[in-house]
Order: C-alpha cells, then sequence, then structure tokens
C-alpha cells in the first residue's frame, strides 16, 4: 500500500449535533471509552500499510491539532512522508469558492511533490474496518480509475435516510449516487470512501476549478462520470455512520454488543489514540457495573448500567448512570442520577441531581457544565 | 526545575531471585506492578517529573523485556535531542568483557559516559523500588548542607529494622555509622538505596574503590562506608511517604494490595505525578451483565463475565462465565475459563486457568503463586 496516500476530508454538518460540535469539528467527537471518531479511519490506513497521510481539518483545527499533533500515536511522525495537517485556506482562489475542491487545488503541490501513484479518499465520521489491501488489490486488478466502496446496508425502519445510496449495474459500475429515501428494506450505502488514480483525481480537481460546475469532488466526479470507469466494491463488515445526535449515541451503545465491539477495536488491527497515561480503573466496595464499557484512571464507587464510561470519570458512592456516554473526567457525585445522557469532558453533576433524557433525544450536559442543587 | 547538571545511574540488572518464577524470565525492574506498570517504571517517571534530563540505565540480568519496553524512552519524554536517555549494559574492552560485579562497579564501568556528560552531581537509583519522590528536593538539601553524599532514608518499623541497611545520624542528620542489617539497631532510620553524590568526589573515590581487589563494589557496603571513614560530609535526608522493595512473593502480593487500600499513600491518580509507562493501545474494558466486581483495580482490554473481588488485573484478562477470582493478581493475556475459582493466587502472563479448576484456599496465609512450571505455595 505504500503506492496509496491517504485523504482524510471531514467536511461536516456539526448542527446535528448541538452542543456536542460548538467547539469541535465532528470526526474529533469523543467515542468508545477513549478514541475520537478519526482515530478509526486513521488507524484503519496506518494497519494498511498507507505512509503518507493528509487530513483537511475543517475549520476547528484546535482541538484537531491537540489530539493527532504530529501523528506519533499513529507512527505518522516521520522524517519524511508521515502526517500532513491542512487547516483550510481562505485567500486566492478559495475566498470566493468554498468546498473540497478548492482545498485540494490550494494543496496541489502536495499531490505533485508525493511518488504514490494512488489516492484513498475516505471520510472520517464513517466507522468501518474494511480491509484495504484486499479492497486496493480489486481497485488495481480491475483497472478501474476509481472504486467505490459500499455496504449493503439493511435499513427497515428508516434509520438511514439521507444517507448517500449508490445505484450500480449488474456488472458493478457505479450508474450514479444519490439520496437514500429509505425507499427500499436493504439498500446500497456509500461509504463515502475510495480509490483513485492520482492522475484522475488531479485532472478532476483541475478541470472542476476550470468550469465551476462544483465545489464538491463527488458531483465532480458524476458530471464526467462516462469519462472515467467508476466501479464498486462490497465491504461486508459493520458500519458504523455517525451523522446526528441519534446515530452517534446508538454507536456508542452498540459496542456494547460483543461482535460488533471485537470487529471494530480487533479486526484488520487495533486503533491507536493519543495516550492519557491514566492508571487502571479501581472500583470499590460499593459498586456495581453492568454491561458496560469503561475506561482506565475511572474511580467508579455507584451503579453503571449500559453505559460507556471515559477516561478519568469519577462515580461517587449512590450515583447511578444508565444508557448513558460520561465523557473524560466527568464527575458524577454522591446519589445523583444520570439516565440516557450523554455529558461531554469534564462536566459535573451535583449531589442528589437527576438528569435524565430519552434514548431517542438523549440529555446533553455541555463541556465543563456543572448541573448542582442549589 | 533543576539548575544545576544532574546525571541519574538507574540500577537495573538485578535478578531479585527471591521473586521465584516471576523473575525467571525477565529481571525484577520489568516485573508487572499496580495493574499497568513495570516495577523500573516508578524510578523512571520519578526521574522525568523531577525534570532530570540525562538518565544512564544499567542493565545486565535478562534485559530483552526491558529494552523493548524502555525504547528510546519515549513513554517518558526521554526521546531527546539533547540528552535523554541511555541503556548501558556491560561491554568488552581491550582487557576482555566483564559483567557488572556490584553497584558500584557498574558506575565505574561507566565513567567515560558520566565525563563526557560533565554532571555537578549524579544521582544513584534503583530500579527496584515502588515510590514517588521528587529528587530535586534531595538535591536542595545536598546542596543547603553542602554534602558530598546525601543518602534517601525512611523510618522503617522496629522489628523490621534488621532487615535494611541502618542509618545513625547526629542532631544535624549528618550520618555517624553505617550498620548493615544489625541484628540490634541503634535506629529505625533505613538507608533507600538512592545517593546524590558531588560527582567528582564520587570519581574518585570509584577508582580508589576498583584499586581494592577485595572490594565488593558495592555502594552501601563499600563506597559509603569508605567515604564516611575519610570524613566526608555525608547527610541523610529523610523521606516520608510509601516506599516498597518487593523482595518476595508474597510482599510483591501485599504490594499490589496495597493499591485497593482507599486510604494507600501512593496515590496513582495524582495529576502532578503520574506514573508514565509502554501503554498497548487496548480498547476498554467491559463489564458483562450479572459480573460482580467490588474493590479491584482493572486495566484495559479486560473482558469480565465473572466474579471479581479484591484483586488486580493487567490488560487483556479474560474472566468467564461463573469463573471467580479473589484477592489475586492476574498478569495480562490471562485467560480463567468458566466456572474456575483463584484466592490468593499470582498467576504469571499469559497463564490459562481451565474450566472448573480451583487455585489457592480463601482462608489460607499463603500465596499461590501460578506459572508455566505450575503452581508454587508461597
Amino acid at each position: 500500500m505504500e503506492k496509496c496516500l491517504g485523504i482524510i476530508s471531514g467536511a461536516n454538518i456539526e448542527n446535528n449535533f448541538g452542543a456536542l460540535c460548538v467547539h469541535r469539528p465532528v470526526y474529533m467527537l469523543p467515542f468508545a471509552g477513549r478514541y475520537r471518531l478519526i482515530d478509526f479511519s486513521l488507524s484503519n490506513m496506518v494497519n494498511h500499510g498507507i505512509r503518507t497521510v493528509a487530513v483537511y481539518t475543517g475549520e476547528k483545527v484546535r482541538s484537531t491539532m491537540d489530539h493527532v499533533g504530529d501523528g506519533k500515536a499513529w507512527d505518522l511522525n516521520r522524517r519524511f512522508n508521515g502526517l500532513f495537517l491542512f487547516p483550510p485556506v481562505s485567500h486566492g482562489l478559495s475566498a470566493k469558492r468554498t468546498g473540497e475542491i478548492p482545498q485540494y487545488y490550494t494543496t496541489k503541490d502536495f499531490f505533485d511533490q508525493a511518488k504514490e501513484n494512488y489516492v484513498f479518499i475516505n471520510h472520517p465520521n464513517i466507522l468501518a474496518k474494511v480491509d484495504l489491501n484486499e479492497a486496493f488489490r480489486f481497485f488495481k486488478e480491475s483497472d478501474a480509475d476509481i472504486t467505490f466502496i459500499y455496504k449493503k446496508q439493511s435499513d427497515p425502519f428508516g434509520e438511514y435516510v439521507n444517507t448517500q445510496k449508490m445505484n450500480i449495474g449488474d456488472d458493478g459500475t457505479v450508474l450514479n449516487i444519490g439520496t437514500n429515501l429509505g425507499t427500499e428494506r436493504e439498500f446500497n450505502m456509500y461509504l463515502k470512501m475510495g480509490f483513485l488514480k492520482k492522475e484522475v483525481f488531479m485532472k478532476l480537481v483541475k478541470e472542476a476549478i476550470e468550469r465551476g460546475e462544483s465545489d464538491n469532488l463527488l458531483e465532480t466526479i458524476l458530471i464526467n462520470k462516462d469519462k472515467y470507469k467508476l466501479n464498486s466494491y462490497e465491504f461486508k463488515g459493520h458500519v458504523e455512520s455517525i451523522r446526528n445526535l441519534k446515530s452517534f449515541y446508538d454507536a456508542n451503545m452498540n459496542l456494547l454488543k460483543k461482535d460488533i465491539a471485537r470487529e471494530l477495536f480487533y479486526s484488520n488491527g487495533i486503533i491507536y489514540t493519543k495516550t492519557k497515561d491514566e492508571p487502571s480503573t479501581l472500583y470499590t466496595e460499593d459498586s456495581s457495573v453492568q454491561n458496560s464499557l469503561v475506561a482506565n484512571g475511572c474511580v467508579i464507587e455507584g451503579t453503571v448500567e449500559n453505559s460507556i464510561i471515559f477516561r478519568g470519570v469519577k462515580i461517587k458512592k449512590g450515583a447511578i448512570v444508565k444508557n448513558s456516554i460520561i465523557m473524560q473526567k466527568s464527575e458524577i457525585h454522591e446519589n445523583a442520577a444520570v439516565i440516557n445522557s450523554i455529558m461531554d469532558k469534564q462536566g459535573i453533576v451535583g449531589e442528589d441531581v437527576r438528569i435524565a433524557g430519552s434514548m431517542l433525544m438523549p440529555f446533553i450536559v455541555e463541556k465543563k457544565q456543572e448541573i448542582r442543587k442549589d | 526545575m533543576i539548575e544545576s547538571k544532574v546525571v541519574a545511574m538507574l540500577l537495573a540488572g538485578g535478578q531479585g531471585s527471591r521473586l521465584k518464577t516471576l523473575t525467571k524470565k525477565i529481571a525484577k525492574p520489568a516485573v508487572p506492578f499496580g495493574g499497568k506498570y513495570r516495577i523500573i517504571d516508578f524510578a523512571l517517571s520519578n526521574a522525568t517529573n523531577s525534570g532530570i534530563d540525562d538518565i544512564g540505565i544499567l542493565t545486565q540480568y535478562k534485559p530483552y523485556l526491558l529494552n523493548t519496553h524502555i525504547g528510546i524512552g519515549s513513554s517518558w519524554d526521554y526521546d531527546r535531542n539533547i540528552g535523554g536517555l541511555r541503556i548501558l549494559p556491560p561491554f568488552t574492552s581491550e582487557d576482555g568483557g566483564r559483567w557488572y560485579t556490584g553497584t558500584a562497579n557498574a558506575v565505574f564501568e561507566n565513567i567515560d559516559f558520566l565525563d563526557e556528560m560533565n554532571p555537578e552531581y549524579v544521582l544513584i537509583l534503583s530500579g527496584d523500588h515502588i515510590y514517588k519522590m521528587d529528587y530535586t528536593e534531595l538535591l536542595r538539601a545536598h546542596k543547603d548542607k553542602g554534602a558530598d553524599v546525601s543518602i534517601a532514608v525512611m523510618e522503617v518499623p522496629w522489628d523490621e529494622a534488621s532487615r535494611f541497611g541502618i542509618i545513625n545520624v547526629d542532631q544535624e542528620n549528618k550520618i555517624v555509622e553505617f550498620e548493615e542489617k544489625p541484628e540490634n539497631p541503634k535506629n529505625n532510620m533505613a538507608s533507600m538505596g538512592i545517593y546524590m553524590f558531588d560527582w567528582k568526589q564520587l570519581r574518585d573515590y570509584l577508582i580508589k574503590d576498583d584499586e581494592n581487589p577485595d572490594s565488593d563494589n558495592d555502594f552501601g557496603k563499600n563506597i559509603l562506608p569508605m567515604m564516611l571513614e575519610e570524613g566526608k560530609k555525608m547527610y541523610a535526608w529523610v523521606f516520608d511517604g510509601y516506599w516498597k522493595d518487593v523482595g518476595t512473593v508474597k510482599s510483591y502480593w501485599e504490594a499490589n494490595m496495597d493499591l485497593l487500600d482507599p486510604m494507600n499513600t501512593l496515590d496513582l491518580y495524582d495529576k502532578d505525578w503520574r506514573i508514565y509507562t509502554r501503554t498497548r493501545n487496548l480498547p476498554p474494558q467491559y463489564l458483562a451483565r450479572n459480573s460482580i466486581v467490588k474493590n479491584a483495580l482493572v486495566n484495559e482490554g479486560c473482558y469480565i463475565r465473572g466474579t471479581l473481588m479484591n484483586s488486580i488485573l493487567f490488560s487483556d484478562v479474560v474472566i468467564e462465565d461463573d469463573a471467580v477470582v479473589v484477592d489475586s493478581v492476574v498478569h495480562s493475556n490471562c485467560v480463567i475459563e468458566k466456572g474456575a475459582k483463584v484466592y490468593r493466587a499470582v498467576i504469571s502472563e499469559g497463564m490459562t486457568v481451565k474450566a472448573g479448576e480451583v487455585i489457592g484456599q480463601e482462608d489460607s496465609e499463603n500465596i499461590y503463586l501460578v506459572s508455566e512450571e505450575g503452581i508454587s505455595v508461597e
């Protein structure tokens, strides 16, 4: 895979995440007790031998810089190649045109200088442990210009409305990509990832800049679809598509299922993240924890059920946490109750306070918010 | 903040033979401790937290795992452009190959390294001990007294004093006498094996000691008594905190159990004095429905369906349905299969306790050490 560049481009719809994404891009959402969403995409590329990765950060770049840094956690702190962080450029050409194409164009030098002949683009909000070696082999052997990766997603309850739906011909060529309206019980969900020949990628970007038809890469590809050979690769594993608060909450809760957790955490290599050097978690005499995922550095004295507990959380005596996501360094004090809720980092729920949302609409405690009874 | 140049020399070559099979393949400093650490992490973290930029690690006994664990020291921020960490194993020279014959000899053999560093002070540390200490305080006391050597000491229970090197001092804490494991100790101040030396002085004495064929080349037995005899200014610096030298399997088990006591003074959760270690990047631990976990320290990657009480689990331990683990220390990658019962045990890395098997006894005084060689009762 050393012939392939990795690109993470995370155009986000942050409004769908309420208070959780005021200060951070969606791909920086804390996930699964100790990770950020972007860790999955970064780790999967690195685990498949991709050695050069470009991250288009979007505007809220501070938390990204802090977390990803020089890429050390992913062994991407190389003398040559390694990690490239590209914050948005807003002068010259891209001053008037927003969208990913102008951003790719402003980093043209990066692509020109790279020795790799292929590009793997993926979206950090879609978590899928795709075997990239196998997908890459398929892409090269089929001699396609572009290979899109999709999953046959069953959707009996219409949860995946508004995701991208791929229309595939009998021979596997991609006919078009549209928006899923939930009309079928099973549909081909486009995973916003795929391989391109670098020359094709560069040509598409330049043409799009000149013609001005679209500033979106996928749209540009579809406008020019007759000029190139597009095909599709099916991923058969588990996919989490984080696109709103509900899917974020459900994706966390899905990790309480053994098979899903095994696949996302272990298949095709483990997930790397910035380490925090927390000690182990201490469960005291009074604790009772059932069906929960707990990270290190916590002190648990209360009751926890069906929940995801991040690093360094303190749950005091008599407190009850149920069906909730409790992010890093939050504290839940004596006899408080937190039910169907998401607590952002360093929140505090004071003594005897009870908060509850519903599983469809979890209650949100904002970052560093303190809720106390007075 | 260290204003004068200090180089630390960390003695990590000890075998720790009384730890039995725990040190069969690894040196004592590499023995796992406290759910996610190795014993040497405490001294290394103390050094980096104290702002010591240069450290030499003296290895000798079965160093492979230790070398892997330490690497280039990046877990402790010792991967630097200037200074940093060096592993210093024994080496050959024109006079042939030599093993380190004692603690002082290990430092003597690396005089060239220290000369190149050219420090004002040399801090001798041991990789065998579990404690948190700010070495800058020892340095400050050393400078205030204008001492040639300062030795960290701590009060030990009177009935244990005869197991230690006891240090007798005058009212100013100036050392007047050493007693090595005395039968009738005059006091209960024990040496912790942590010494701050003036480098020029130490250099002279190392050479002098090496010239004496009868010497054991040991700091406690030879160098320090020789310096005292010659009237050097030697002071004791009293440390008041948690400190343990886990010599035996039982004391190893006890030191781990100390961490479950909410009043324990080795506060691992202290954000101002973190203990660093090489991490494995495992996912969080999972506690299943109907699992019972009480009074336990659990690390990443563990998967618990059974019962766990008064115990410490390292990473990636699986406790299957109806299995029971009580009063035990379980190292990484162990599996306790269905219905197995484990009491008062120390289980070495990678062991599987078969379904239905029973190890140890709940009301025993003994500790059961489980390794590839079977179960030994301690």
